[in-house]
């Protein structure tokens, strides 16, 4: 038994349901595509990539998602509109599954809700993300946009505290005139799912209590980057960093895809 | 007089070691470009908040650095290269935000405004921004290398400013449910038996 005593949220995404108690649903698990320096990418501007190659990876994904059961989700990366567009065309072409609009730029992101909206594919898009970098015109056009899915991001760069994450998402911990979750129900954001942003570089070990801790607060659906594992495989693997690492790390990253996801 | 941190470079990163000497840095953004051994530091820089910091507190822990060539492609949304600019040529304001800066999140979280205003003091940025290629980048590194003298303080190794300290405080009510014996407190990360709650 591992249960929080708060209510947990289940959500529905284009049919794939997600949130909920710890064992009441599989995790949700989300593989980025075109993202930097994917090797399939050929021009990141213009969006130009290996169509096979993406294809068999995306079916890969897919084929993982119905021999584990873990659901899935397409997350796409884009620098450019020419480019985020051209991604979800084409991910949406082959696949029936919900996917995550990503882009470092608020502009991209924001044209590229606009873009799921003309062309009908809003119902399966989940924005990511709203975080402390939004701004007016991006508020404004996600809130014009058909997008009711979003991540949400704690991320707060001036505070790395668990504490000072949950007061960017409820009061906008100063940063912000109000806190991510409300600037979220402006943009007409139904489905929440909470990114508590635990950093990778230090507390390493305290991942899996600070996502629960989220969870717990929050009682929404949750999830980690896979960089929490992912990335720390690359330093372990680096032969000088090697030492630098205790065996209590190592042991709570490999244990991150099981708490991890979005669930 | 000592020029250069014991443990210099004394944050982590995607970098190179050349010449600790040198009185140059090379700062090459989202672009990766064969390092050359002439300049102290050679790296990447992808974000407007730790990219940034990282390299001011790098560079302020080695006083022979002197001159910060900023090259490469620059990282899109980011703009770590343009914040790098802002930082040292405005600095920040009272809620820790880069003046000027269009990056995405460019705030500072590790470094003091006294390890901004020493980057500022010891250093000039050279603006080379969408720079690739690599012999024009040796020309600049050899014409810098040797310039000038060291700066005249000591190297400053950076402080993280005071942060708030997670108040822990005894546990009234687990909120996750182990068993029918057990309670978490995942505020605490401590496992209780429900009935002394």
């Amino acid at each position: 038994m591992f249960k929080f005593k708060k209510e947990q949220e289940i959500i529905k995404i284009a049919g794939v349901k997600l949130g909920g108690q710890p064992g009441e649903l599989q995790t949700l698990l989300a593989g980025t595509i075109f993202y930097n320096k994917h090797e399939i990418v050929e021009d990141a501007a213009k969006g130009l990539f290996d169509r096979a190659a993406a294809e068999q990876l995306v079916n890969l994904q897919e084929a993982g998602s119905e021999e584990t059961g873990n659901p899935h989700i397409v997350h796409i990366f884009g620098t450019t509109r020419k480019s985020i567009t051209r991604y979800i065309d084409f991910v949406t072409e082959i696949s029936e599954a919900p996917f995550l609009i990503d882009s470092p730029e608020g502009a991209v992101r924001a044209y590229a809700a606009e873009y799921v909206s003309e062309v009908g594919l809003a119902d399966k898009a989940v924005y990511n993300s709203i975080n402390m970098s939004i701004n007016d015109s991006e508020i404004e056009a996600l809130a014009l946009s058909d997008i009711d899915s979003s991540i949400i991001l704690g991320f707060n760069a001036m505070d790395s505290s668990l504490q000072a994450r949950m007061e960017l998402l409820e009061n906008g911990a100063g940063l912000l005139e109000e806190g991510l979750l409300s600037i979220a129900d402006r943009c007409g954001i139904v489905n929440k799912l909470i990114d508590p942003s635990i950093p990778y570089w230090k507390r390493s070990r305290r991942s899996p209590q600070d996502d629960h801790n989220c969870k717990s607060k929050m009682g929404t659906p949750d999830g980690l980057r896979d960089t929490q594992c992912a990335l720390f495989l690359e330093l372990v693997k680096s032969k000088e960093r090697k030492r630098s690492f205790s065996l209590q790390d190592l042991r709570c990253r490999l244990n991150l895809p099981a708490a991890g996801g979005s669930r | 007089m000592k020029t250069i941190a014991d443990t210099w470079p004394v944050v982590k990163g995607d970098y190179t070691v050349g010449n600790p000497k040198s009185r140059i840095a090379v700062v090459t953004l989202a672009s990766y470009i064969n390092p050359s051994p002439e300049a102290a530091l050679w790296g990447s820089s992808k974000t407007e908040n730790l990219g940034v910091e990282k390299i001011v507190a790098n560079v302020i822990s080695n006083s022979n650095v002197r001159y910060v060539l900023v090259c490469g492609t620059e990282s899109r949304g980011h703009l770590a290269g343009h914040s790098l600019l802002a930082i040292h040529s405005n600095g920040v304001d009272e809620k820790r935000r880069i003046i000027g800066s269009q990056g995405a999140i460019p705030f500072i979280e590790n470094i003091s405004e006294e390890a901004v205003r020493r980057f500022q003091q010891q250093v000039v940025l050279i603006d080379r921004i969408g720079l690739v290629d690599s012999e024009e980048i040796l020309k600049l590194v050899n014409k810098y290398k040797n310039k000038g003298e060291a700066y005249s303080d000591e190297p400053m190794v950076v402080c993280s400013p005071k942060k708030r300290r997670p108040i822990l405080e005894a546990p009234t009510s687990g909120d996750v449910i182990i068993s029918e014996e057990f309670v978490m407190d995942t505020a605490a990360g401590i496992v209780y038996q429900a009935e002394n709650l």
